[in-house]
């Protein structure tokens, strides 16, 4: 007889009280065991003995409580993982406050090194048993079912989903992209989600750009008195607001690059909100200005100036990875695989982007030095014989 | 203090995440060691399971000695629980005694840890002594034999079963900043890079 999904499944069992038979659902808020998973908090960064002992000690409860959940047969882990908010819980505090390998180099002991590895493991294991319908042919769950149990229950959601991709996507790209695409692909509630996390991230660049007294004129939602527009600038920034700055603008920048690197289907869904555009224009404000701010600030700590530049580089060349993942998801790839009838609305889109940032020249330039643009032309010329009259008329020839 | 980042903003301000308050979980390792005391109290191995064991495996020449060694297990862990806990606390601490003592030496590092995490500050004497009672002990059966005492409980509350994942190639590998230019010491803009569109 073939296997029912878990969903569907019902067990039977003696009741402890009556001594009846009972029948009821595979998927059971009873099932769930009283487990109780603590919170993760990041590993001490001072040598205190007593800081790292307890750090040790909360660890070693999550990482043997994962290792109980992984070792779980299926319709009991997937009641656990619905029915226990501290297993969430436990989760997404890992998500959030894990130490990431880019942030600043903290000197742990051995001890916390090998058990933060083998949180590490416990963690994305736990995460790609979650984004599994078909565990074999025996133990799955009706995809629609299951997008719906993801979906109503949190078990993912789009920030979980930005950190698992700067956490797990270097070393297991292939099989986080596995991971995602399932979600999404069982779940399209997250496209809807992810579009109304977008206009976020703007707000996010709009915020940045305010912080350093760089926002456009019109953008703020609020009339300011002609008295109170005191010019500030990067360079007039506190040390320690600066540092804030950089820091979370390589954040910003390195989650969103590493959930595109991992997931380029989610292109079209930014691209909604004319992302390409936004970017270039953030980066061509705000960039220059923090170089200028950093370089100026010769007389203060030049570890951290030196800490600051490189953070800000990095973030450089993740916007133009970011840009070009775009680009070339959104147009390039399309033509590549598409006939030749097919091409013609991706190459206006091409031209469209193109055009849209051609008074962005610092970013431009930064974007030609790692991406020539002339490539992408040249490409463009070799599919379409209709594209030098429109490249003509957009002035991108000339440019590149 | 949590990071900055957008992952965090997006959990702060947009509407597509599920919105925590961790304030009520500061006490959690307390919940937790409490929670871990109870599992040890409902544990299938008991101790009259272990008596029983040693009695059911054992010449009756060696009774003596070994019932003074089990004594000593029960002794060590009313002084390790507290003499103030009832009989049934008393025992599963002389169970958790003897899995954590069973194919070791001495008390190391880790049993320490393991102890004091599970009843907190303890006289060591004791930790020694049932350490010892419970060496001599083990020193009647061969590696097998106890394994099959532990592992028979072990395998009836599940903890046997097919890790998920156990197959799984991971990787450790995490994204990082990438080497860079140095910091420019002249403080001058690279002017002459810019791309001129004055055509």
């Amino acid at each position: 007889m073939p296997a029912l999904p878990l969903d569907e499944l019902q067990l039977t069992e003696k009741d402890p009280k009556t001594g009846k038979l009972r029948t009821f659902p595979a998927l059971h808020p009873e099932i769930k065991a009283d487990r109780f998973f603590v919170l993760y908090k990041p590993p001490p960064n001072i040598r205190n003995h007593a800081l790292v002992e307890e750090f040790l000690e909360r660890a070693k409860f999550i990482a043997d409580d994962l290792d109980w959940l992984l070792a779980l047969p299926h319709n009991k882990f997937w009641c656990q993982v619905i029915f226990d908010e501290t297993l969430q819980k436990c989760l997404d505090s890992y998500l959030c406050y894990v130490p990431r390998k880019f942030d600043a180099l903290l000197d742990f002991h051995p001890e916390v090194n090998d058990m933060q590895k083998r949180l590490h493991r416990c963690v994305f294991l736990t995460f790609l048993r979650m984004s599994t319908h078909k565990e074999s042919k025996d133990h799955f769950i009706t995809p629609s079912v299951f997008g719906e149990i993801l979906y109503n229950n949190f078990l993912f959601d789009i920030p979980k989903i930005l950190d698992l991709c700067v956490l797990f996507g270097k070393g297991n790209g292939p099989l986080l992209q596995k991971m995602i695409e399932n979600i999404f692909t069982q779940q399209p509630s997250y496209y809807s989600d992810l579009n109304e996390t977008v206009p976020t991230i703007l707000q996010v660049f709009d915020n940045v750009l305010q912080k350093c007294g760089l926002q456009c004129e019109g953008t703020s939602a609020e009339p300011q008195k002609l008295e109170e527009r005191v010019k500030v600038t990067p360079a007039d920034l506190p040390l320690q607001e600066l540092k804030d700055i950089v820091l979370f603008l390589c954040d910003t920048c390195i989650s969103l690059w590493a959930f595109l690197d991992v997931f380029p289907l989610a292109c079209q869904t930014f691209q909604k909100h004319d992302f390409c555009y936004r970017l270039a224009s953030f980066y061509e404000l705000i960039i220059p200005e923090l170089e200028s701010a950093i370089r100026k600030r010769r007389c203060e700590d030049n570890s951290l100036l030196t800490d600051l530049w490189r953070r800000l580089s990095h973030s450089r060349k993740k916007v133009m990875e970011v840009f070009h993942i775009l680009t070339n998801q959104i147009c390039l790839q399309p033509i590549l695989e598409s006939s030749c009838e097919n091409i013609q609305p991706f190459i206006e889109d091409f031209l469209q982007i193109f055009t849209s940032v051609l008074q962005e020249r610092r970013f431009l330039r930064d974007y030609d030095e790692l991406y020539p643009v002339a490539d992408d032309v040249s490409l463009l010329q070799q599919a379409s014989s209709t594209l030098y009259p429109l490249l003509s008329a957009s002035g991108l020839s000339t440019v590149f | 203090a949590g990071r900055q980042v957008p992952a965090k903003a997006l959990r702060s301000f947009s509407n597509v995440t599920k919105h925590d308050n961790y304030s009520e979980e500061l006490a959690d390792l307390t919940t937790k060691r409490s929670k871990l005391h109870e599992q040890l109290l409902k544990s299938d191995l008991t101790w009259k399971k272990i008596v029983k064991f040693v009695n059911d495996n054992l010449e009756k020449k060696d009774h003596q000695s070994v019932n003074g060694d089990l004594k000593t297990i029960l002794q060590s862990a009313k002084q390790i629980v507290g003499a103030e806990n009832v009989q049934e606390a008393i025992e599963s601490g002389a169970v958790f005694l003897f899995k954590t003592f069973h194919m070791k030496e001495c008390v190391g590092h880790d049993e320490t840890k393991a102890i004091k995490q599970m009843f907190g500050p303890f006289p060591s004497s004791s930790a020694t002594a049932a350490c010892n009672a419970t060496c001599r002990i083990a020193s009647h059966f061969t590696e097998e034999q106890l394994t099959a005492l532990i592992q028979m409980v072990e395998e009836q509350n599940g903890d046997n079963r097919v890790f998920f994942g156990k197959n799984v190639v991971f990787s450790f590998d995490m994204h990082d900043l990438d080497r860079c230019e140095e910091l420019p010491i002249n403080g001058e803009v690279d002017a002459q890079k810019i791309i001129s569109l004055d055509y």
